[in-house]
């Protein structure tokens, strides 16, 4: 499975990262479109920073995810061929339980079209993930494990 | 001659299927019987105010696709309710007189509603709301306009109430403490929910319990207060407290005065007899001893030990903690381990953010015991894990009322072993428990 490493050595806190999620999981998958005239999605991705200190973070794809194991509905689970965490936005209710137990507070609400949540799902229409493919600096990268 | 089962699972909510699904994680071959006392496949119970409330069709309730049962190779037994466990001889037999042998058992039976004493409750045709059938009920009584009285502010009457507000029904929540959810929430919380319900037009009664109950036919009827007042219902829902289901661990020979006890690998007193779920008393991490977490995630986490165990992993359940998600009218609020201290010794930290947002941290000494975010709660799961971590987090106390708390506030080498580690890690690591945050 790949893996997305954090390298706060590298981050600039530029928040590119978050830009190009929100793109990438946008309906056009146009930035002009997605930020100024479409329904803007959650970014699951979130640049942390103080001082001179930064980093992104997003979900960890855990080998024990809490999350799978307290999501109310079954919407939430692991593909064993991938191991990515995944969340079926038709099944999930927008409970909160995921975000309840998310030691990463990797899982945000989204509730544009119907109550839900959004985290990184390693983006599987992609040879490299957005946040890993368009930061500047290599900040982030996506490992083969 | 009775068929065995290599594991046989009573029950079919969170714990069961967890614990079939941690079983065949280990042991693809080993038969499994599953018995369900209801006629339904797998659902999950916590929906039933979001079927109710318009908010997810029926096909949304089931907590697994269909075929499940298939392609896990479980021999599902819908609609059979176990009415004997034999410890000694290692069988089980339900109502309908099978009678299979297991090798190994698990116990999850759940909890039943708690129904008061009140006099003239015995003529009413009340419901509870707990199951699917309960929703199926309230669906039908509230398809034309209809009074609904619920009885106890908890979770489950505080559900019932806002999902019967969303049929245009008339609400009306009786409570004898002072406030609404007295033990998911704080008082401030607890005001903050209040305010939203009646904003939404829900009729809210405190300090104050049903003294009678008179039945005036068809399911309706008239409730007296204890000061006298009285309130005309054409749906009764009593919603006072739930108790553990441990009737069959107890007729197999276990002493269950607090629910069914079990060691750290999810067994019960009875050799080769497991139990997980809402009936079972396990270890709380926050108070330090075993108790009664009667939560859904809770349920799903000792089902998932209780099936790695059966099959012969040797996996202690890490313990959890006090933990809710809820939603009321728009306003989430999550919490986590105490959010109302017992007594002195502990420290609250708490803030109250312009827009509605409301932050509070609980502390012992140093370690981050309990926490409650309502509002922009998203976030609040990293304060969860610091409690599930028994976290000591004298550095970082200044950030935690911070919306934007997070791993940059965590000393470098905790935070690099966490996100490296992901979270099975975590409690493995216990980097934050060791060297401090």
């Amino acid at each position: 499975m790949i893996r997305i490493v954090p390298r706060e050595e590298y981050c600039i806190g530029c928040r590119l990262c978050e830009i190009h999620c929100i793109v990438q999981h946008s309906r056009s998958k146009n930035i002009i479109k997605a930020f100024k005239s479409e329904r803007r999605p959650v970014k699951r991705v979130e640049v942390e920073e103080e001082g001179h200190v930064s980093f992104a973070l997003q979900c960890r794809h855990c080998e024990e995810a809490p999350c799978v194991t307290a999501c109310l509905s079954g919407a939430m689970s692991k593909d064993p061929e991938t191991g990515a965490v995944v969340n079926d936005p038709e099944r999930c209710v927008g409970c909160w339980t995921c975000i309840l137990v998310c030691p990463f507070g990797a899982v945000r609400r989204d509730e544009a079209e119907r109550k839900a949540v959004g985290k990184c799902d390693l983006c599987p229409d992609l040879e490299v993930p957005a946040c890993v493919a368009n930061c500047p600096n290599e900040a982030l990268l996506m490992v083969e494990e | 001659m009775a068929a065995r089962y290599d594991y046989a699972i009573v029950g079919n909510s969170a714990a069961a299927i967890n614990a079939c699904d941690a079983i065949r994680s280990v042991d693809r071959e080993g038969s499994i019987v599953l018995f369900a006392e209801e006629k339904y496949r797998c659902y999950s119970r916590p929906l039933i105010s979001y079927l109710v409330a318009g908010q997810i069709e029926s096909k949304g309730m089931y907590y697994r696709p269909s075929g499940y049962y298939r392609s896990m190779r479980v021999e599902f037994r819908k609609g059979a309710r176990v009415e004997a466990v034999d410890a000694g001889k290692k069988t089980l037999t339900t109502a309908d007189n099978e009678k299979v042998k297991w090798r190994k058992l698990l116990l999850a039976t759940g909890f039943k509603p708690f129904i008061p004493p009140v006099p003239g409750l015995e003529d009413v045709d009340y419901i509870t709301f707990v199951n699917w059938d309960d929703a199926k009920r309230m669906l039908a009584r509230t398809a034309k306009p209809a009074r609904v009285l619920v009885v106890g502010a908890g979770l489950i009457g505080m559900k019932a109430a806002e999902a019967a507000e969303a049929r245009g029904a008339e609400v009306t929540v009786v409570e004898k403490m002072e406030r609404v959810l007295p033990q998911a929430l704080d008082e401030q919380a607890s005001r903050m929910v209040w305010e939203r319900c009646r904003e939404a037009g829900i009729d809210i009664v405190t300090g104050q319990g049903v003294a009678a109950l008179e039945s005036t036919g068809g399911g309706k009827g008239k409730a007296t207060l204890e000061d006298g007042g009285e309130i005309d219902f054409d749906l009764l829902v009593m919603a006072v407290g739930v108790r553990p289901r441990a009737e069959l661990a107890e007729g197999a020979g276990l002493d269950c005065p607090h629910g069914i006890e079990v060691d750290e690998h999810q067994r019960t007193s009875l050799e080769d007899v497991f139990a997980a779920g809402d009936a079972v008393s396990a270890m709380d991490i926050v108070l330090g001893k075993p108790a009664i977490n009667a939560l859904w995630p809770v349920a799903a986490l000792q089902g998932k030990y209780a099936g790695l165990n059966m099959a012969g992993r040797e996996v202690p359940y890490p313990g959890c903690n006090s933990m809710n998600a809820v939603e009321f009218f728009g306003l989430p609020v999550l919490s986590a381990g105490v959010v109302n201290p017992p007594e002195d010794g502990y420290e609250v930290i708490a803030r109250r953010v312009d827009g509605g947002d409301y932050r509070k941290v609980v502390l012992q000494g140093d370690v981050i015991v309990g926490m409650l975010v309502a509002g922009r709660v998203e976030r609040a799961g990293i304060l969860t894990s610091l409690i599930q971590e028994r976290a000591n987090v004298r550095r970082v106390k200044n950030f935690l009322l911070e919306e934007a708390f997070g791993h940059i506030h965590l000393p470098r080498s905790v935070r690099q072993e966490r996100i490296k580690e992901t979270a099975a890690g975590i409690m493995k690591a216990g980097a934050a428990r060791d060297e401090g945050v």
